[in-house]
């Protein structure tokens, strides 16, 4: 890797990190835009039979066991940082790997 | 702006995972065939950036809060089909892993939060290739995010109103003021927001985002 992209990302992982596992945990609790709206409009709750994932190692963003305090919002941001920089890492390199070779690489 | 689960019907949130989908596939498409070493990196950490920022929720009116949702500047930095890939995978994340989001939503909340976002950032991306970019990629960098935003909450309140979810005793007009109203607050900060991070990562990031060296960009400007 490059010292150019090396720099891109670490930089922007540390940010990331301290925006997910730190201020994050100063984050207002009040229900956001949406959930508000359907308060006020009395369609709070569902209406369908809908699907939600199960809350199988964290809950909302608390890492389970941990609870809701700093100490499991900061595993739920950092670890969920992680994860969406991991997959989208891993879809840049397959759609680079999975790029046809040009001719010029063919021919060496 | 999660729409969770029970909320769409299944024509519904159906034909939005097929909408969603294709546009999910264009846009893999477009980026297998061209993309810059550069871009990767910077792909992933404004995914991890974006997933983070959205979870500091900001006051906003009284028991009110807003998230931001990032859409509009990852048009800007990283063009459309990008863009669209990092919200994608956001929201998959957030679905599967956090519970926020219904996932049979998901197709639902990748056209609210990242199609109709980040075309509309696409759309500015020119302006902030100049060197020095100015006011005009402020504000429409700024006025931008604020559209987008309402653009996204108009279509939740339609996609609910299509789904029959709606209470008989509400309009579709009450609806969409009550839903925009506190969708247009969260939108200043939205604005406010991109414009911030836009110029951040220009300034920091300029080559990777314009995909150009350095020097080339300066003669473009003589």
């Amino acid at each position: 890797m490059t010292a150019y992209n090396r720099k891109t990302l670490l930089l922007g992982a540390a940010i990331a990190l301290a925006v997910g596992g730190i201020v994050s945990y100063f984050a207002s609790g009040a229900p956001d835009g949406l959930e508000k709206a359907q308060e006020d409009l009395g369609m709070a709750e569902p209406a369908h039979a809908g699907l939600d994932a199960p809350p199988v190692v964290f809950e909302e963003y608390s890492l389970k066991g941990l609870g809701s305090g700093f100490w499991g919002n900061a595993a739920a941001g950092v670890v969920g940082s992680l994860l969406v920089l991991a997959v989208l890492l891993l879809v840049g390199y397959l759609l680079k790997r999975r790029k046809r070779p040009s001719p010029e690489t063919d021919a060496a | 702006m999660h729409i969770g689960s029970g909320f769409l019907s299944p024509p519904v949130w159906g034909g939005l995972a097929v909408v969603s989908g294709a546009a999910l596939a264009a846009s893999l498409a477009l980026a297998r065939k061209r993309l810059d070493d550069r871009k990767v990196p910077l792909m992933g950490v404004m995914g991890a950036f974006i997933f983070a920022a959205q979870m500091v929720n900001f006051p906003i009116l009284a028991g009110t809060s807003g998230h931001l949702g990032g859409g509009f500047l990852l048009g800007v930095l990283l063009g459309p089909s990008l863009g669209i890939i990092v919200m994608a995978s956001i929201l998959v994340v957030q679905s599967l892993v956090f519970q926020d989001g219904g996932v049979e939503a998901l197709g639902a909340n990748i056209f609210v939060m990242g199609i109709i976002p980040c075309l509309m950032g696409g759309a500015v991306r020119r302006l902030w290739s100049r060197p020095r970019p100015g006011w005009p990629a402020d504000a429409a960098t700024f006025l931008g995010s604020l559209v987008a935003v309402l653009a996204g909450a108009t279509f939740v309140i339609l996609f609910f109103g299509v789904s029959g979810a709606l209470p008989a005793k509400v309009t579709l007009l009450e609806a969409l003021a009550a839903m925009d109203f506190v969708h247009f607050f969260i939108g200043l900060v939205e604005g406010a927001t991109s414009v911030a991070v836009v110029r951040f990562v220009v300034a920091a990031r300029r080559e990777a985002v314009f995909e150009v060296e350095e020097p080339a960009l300066v003669k473009e400007a003589a």
